[in-house]
């Protein structure tokens, strides 16, 4: 699946020629934005900054006060494709990774109040909930969703299969954002350090006795290499 | 998912930029941004910043070392390396417990120590979305937790008439462990450093940004603890949380979550201060600490001083 969504971005970035129904629902919320495509080229690009850059400032303010939303152009590594965007500074991360880059494992859940975790992803190394990030502070940064996980093919998602670690799974990107995070930095964890880890993160099906044991799972098979 | 309303964003380069842009009025800082995005996409407040300045950017405010007989953590320093960082656990316990109780991992990889302490106070009704309790701590004429459901709120009464309290983990910690909060202005003691004002939680003026905690290396043998109670272990705010640095005949013991600022229990620590550390004894300076508690009308949230006793006592004990 996420091989084929790859595709799918890809060639929709080229020519824009497969719709699918969420394609279609991106294009849509595209019209809106006008200057973020998804994929934004070189002359596109100077484009859109000399056009911001000819209105003069109506009134003169010092350069410290200047007030504008204007966007701002950042870019992002995820799952190992880097992406050019112009964001707004009210944007989000899950709204860009979501609605302008096309991977949707990051879920809004509690409504943006960090307190779910199902938005969590992977930026620079750290788990984050990408509800309540700016895109625009993120330039540079080199994020992992759920599906980058999968490409890798990461124990982590075999060990959640497995183990039966999700009902409706509607949490569980979040949680494998977070068990990956955790698997990164500490390569055999108690099943205290997994609750710990992943207190974050709610499900609402209620399976959570299951997650220590797929976290075990994958740290074993991580070090065998299975 | 309520997004948020339109504001400009500026990534500042030095403490000064960012100043005078806050001096310029309807700005707000952001760091980690848990607690700033959540009360803006909520529009909690009645004013919404025109623009946030973002002190990610400035460089050097995220270091963590000892020099000079004292702990000095930039402000930027995320709540997650705090409770991982291995000279605070062994030294500056209550503050390292205090950053791992916090929230989730999620909030404690992103949110900073600065922005923990500077957090807007819980009250549901000052937290209620969209502005529907125009309270006194917004400017408004009434607290609505005096007559309404005050079961979290204040047990030492009103500050400036608010009864909400503050929620913070690190911050009855930095008071226990006698700690100093640098700003681009001045250095201001722990103790001083919150107050009830619209809207903000602490004494700093609108254009004052911190930019370095800094705390005394403890006495040899002097231990801090810190202990927390909440509903779940996970994501919850604290119903009481204490800390206590309690050694070498000093004592020095914090409350929160109980005030509408930290609240250092002086009864307490004259109770305990010189005394060995056993059941007894800490059993005492919790009932002293609790001694000045009263209910708010209707006693819903009567339930909290027991809490609050044993919270003191636990603290005491763990510094033995």
């Amino acid at each position: 699946m996420p091989d084929q969504k790859d595709k799918n971005i890809e060639q929709e970035s080229k020519e824009g020629l497969t719709i699918s129904r969420r394609d279609f629902l991106k294009d849509a919320g595209l019209v809106v934005g006008v200057p973020t495509l998804g994929t934004i080229t070189a002359t596109e690009l100077a484009a859109a900054q000399t056009k911001k850059a000819v209105p003069a400032e109506k009134e003169a303010v010092p350069a410290v006060t200047k007030r504008s939303s204007d966007m701002t152009a950042i870019e992002l590594t995820v799952n190992g494709g880097k992406y050019r965007h112009f964001v707004e500074p009210h944007w989000s991360l899950r709204q860009v990774i979501r609605d302008q880059i096309g991977y949707t494992s990051p879920k809004d859940w509690c409504g943006g109040q960090g307190a779910c975790g199902s938005c969590t992803v992977i930026m620079n190394g750290r788990p984050i909930l990408s509800c309540m990030t700016l895109a625009c502070e993120c330039n540079g940064a080199v994020i992992e969703t759920a599906e980058g996980i999968a490409k890798t093919k990461h124990p982590i998602i075999q060990a959640y299969i497995d183990n039966n670690a999700f009902q409706c799974g509607y949490c569980t990107p979040g949680f494998v954002c977070t068990a990956k995070a955790l698997l990164d930095k500490n390569k055999n964890p108690t099943e205290a350090e997994i609750r710990d880890a992943l207190g974050g993160n709610l499900c609402r099906c209620g399976t959570y006795q299951r997650h220590p044991l797929a976290v075990q799972e994958a740290a074993k098979n991580l070090k065998t290499g299975a | 998912m309520k997004t948020w309303k339109k504001f400009a964003h500026v990534n500042a380069k030095t403490i000064d930029e960012a100043s005078s842009i806050l001096r310029a009025g309807k700005a707000a800082i952001i760091s980690g941004g848990t607690d700033l995005l959540g009360t803006m996409r909520f529009e909690i407040l009645p004013d919404y910043p025109e623009v946030l300045v973002n002190i990610k950017t400035i460089p050097g405010l995220d270091s963590i070392k000892e020099e000079g007989g004292m702990l000095r953590i930039g402000a930027l320093v995320r709540l997650e390396d705090i409770a991982k960082s291995d000279l605070i656990r062994t030294r500056y316990t209550a503050l390292a417990e205090g950053a791992h109780r916090t929230a989730t991992p999620h909030i404690r990889e992103m949110g900073t120590i600065a922005g923990n302490i500077c957090q807007f106070n819980r009250c549901w009704y000052f937290r209620n979305p969209d502005n529907r309790f125009f309270c006194i701590r917004k400017g408004g004429k009434q607290c609505f937790a005096m007559a309404g459901d005050n079961r979290y709120h204040s047990i030492f009464g009103a500050k400036n008439m608010c009864l909400a309290v503050n929620p913070s983990d690190t911050a009855p910690a930095l008071v226990a462990l006698n700690a100093k909060i640098k700003t681009n202005k001045r250095l201001i003691e722990a103790e001083q450093f919150w107050d009830m004002k619209v809207p903000s939680s602490t004494v700093m003026a609108a254009d004052e940004i911190i930019t370095e905690i800094q705390i005394p290396t403890p006495a040899a043998g002097v231990k801090s603890a810190f202990i927390k109670f909440a509903i779940r272990k996970s994501i919850d705010f604290p119903i009481v949380n204490c800390a206590a640095m309690v050694g070498g005949g000093s004592a020095r013991i914090c409350l929160n979550a109980v005030y509408n600022t930290p609240y250092r229990s002086v009864p307490a620590e004259e109770s305990i201060k010189g005394k060995p550390i056993n059941e007894a004894n800490a059993d005492a300076a919790g009932a002293a600490a609790v001694a000045a508690a009263k209910t708010l009308p209707g006693e819903r949230n009567k339930w909290k001083i027991p809490i609050a006793k044993t919270m003191v006592k636990r603290a005491i004990l763990a510094c033995a």
